[in-house]
């Protein structure tokens, strides 16, 4: 892949996580999480630019100004997605306690945010996200995962999960249970698919 | 695309369907750029225009909620939750936009959006499969699979966020987004190579 759609792709996946992240700092109050995203809003803010800046040398370069504008289009809408977010989180670093309607309004939707300890003798102690394939198998995504004081933001395939960590995920009310579940050791991992 | 009057709607429900709107929106967006579907970037259109009545009837509604200043206070950070979602619907109607350029010039689109973290998949449901005749929502797809269902394609009929009440039906053409490996598992189930999993405490359980 090249450059331009490298840094395309981070600035799509990010301002998707950005959201869930803010959605996360809102529902559980957490000003941490709502810094993470107003620093994330920043990065962006400045790979959109460079995005942009690349696509206009593209036009100077290759005359290939279709392609050029169709990034520049789509640069710009994923920045406002990553606003959208910031504006979310700052509703969390303002609001000393958000409206309680707010959290009820984000347990009600079709997509949820949950979080759940993970216990010794949980089966996914040692794992890595990638290996226990947590996302196909629990229907939930991990967004963040609070290890001690530190949080892990936007964690990958090659996060091991350890015993204590906090997993913040997003996924479908009907999944929450057996997420936690899976956390507290009550309910195991299925055989690999 | 769940429908209700407007009037009679909670502040609680209105911003509730603001979040699932907007999340919907920029899933549908990207599918209609990467398979190049007028019809669903349409969609995407006509869910920016409901965006537009909840964000209006939420402004009123919580006006007329408010009695104290620290009401007003507490429903204007609200507010403002409202407003982000509605920003993102607008971005979502930003990126359907692309649909208009020159179909030649973005296969970079599609490409970069095979990458993403979380794909947006097609497949199709096969007549052998269990899955035929039975409601997303009594399978529990996304919850067994990972596999969020955007939109079903049912003959020259799409239904866009479906209802967690559809019967699923032999021939339909999935969108899905999720994961890779997930994506892998449902296909197993949509083509009936594997049957759909059933868990002895499945019965009894209603909620």
């Amino acid at each position: 892949m090249e450059q331009l759609d490298e840094m395309l792709l981070e600035l799509k996946d990010t301002s998707e996580l950005m959201i869930d992240l803010a959605y996360s700092s809102l529902l559980y109050n957490n000003k941490e999480i709502a810094e993470e995203v107003v620093t994330m809003e920043e990065m962006l803010d400045e790979l959109a630019n460079k995005i942009q800046r690349q696509a206009i040398e593209r036009v100077v370069n290759d005359k290939d100004e279709e392609k050029a504008f169709t990034v520049i289009k789509l640069a710009a809408a994923v920045e406002e997605i990553s606003d959208a977010a910031m504006q979310i989180a700052m509703v969390t670093i303002n609001d000393p306690e958000p409206h309680p309607v707010i959290r009820l309004s984000i347990k009600d939707a079709d997509t949820t945010i949950t979080l759940a300890e993970v216990k010794d003798g949980s089966d996914l102690v040692g794992k890595t996200l990638g290996k226990m394939r947590l996302a196909s198998q629990s229907g939930m995504w991990a967004v963040a995962i609070k290890r001690g004081r530190k949080y892990v933001f936007g964690p990958d395939k090659s996060t091991v999960v350890e015993v204590g960590d906090v997993i913040i995920s997003r996924g479908p009310p009907d999944a929450e249970k057996y997420f936690q579940d899976l956390c507290l050791g009550k309910e195991r991992l299925e055989e690999p698919y | 695309m769940e429908k209700y009057d407007l009037a009679h709607a909670t502040v609680r429900e209105m911003l509730t369907e603001m979040k699932d709107i907007s999340e919907i929106m920029v899933d549908l967006a990207y599918a209609s750029i990467m398979f190049d579907s007028e019809e669903t970037a349409e969609e995407v259109k006509n869910l920016e225009s409901d965006m537009e009545d909840l964000s209006k009837n939420i402004r009123i509604k919580a006006m007329l909620s408010a009695r104290t200043y620290k009401d007003a206070t507490k429903l204007s950070s609200l507010l403002e939750v409202a407003a982000a979602s509605r920003r993102i619907s607008n971005a979502a109607g930003d990126i359907v936009q692309l649909i208009q350029c020159e179909v030649n010039k973005r296969p970079f689109l599609t490409f970069i959006l095979r990458e993403a973290e979380e794909k947006i998949k097609r497949l199709i449901l096969m007549d052998n499969s269990d899955m035929v005749g039975r409601s997303v929502k009594e399978l529990g797809v996304e919850s067994e699979t990972g596999m969020r269902i955007i939109a079903i394609k049912r003959g020259k009929r799409w239904i866009y966020d479906p209802e967690e009440e559809i019967v699923l039906k032999a021939g339909d053409t999935m969108i899905v987004r999720g994961t890779d490996d997930g994506y892998d598992i449902l296909r197993s189930y949509a083509n009936g190579e594997e049957k759909w999993p059933i868990y002895p405490d499945d019965e009894g359980e209603d909620d």
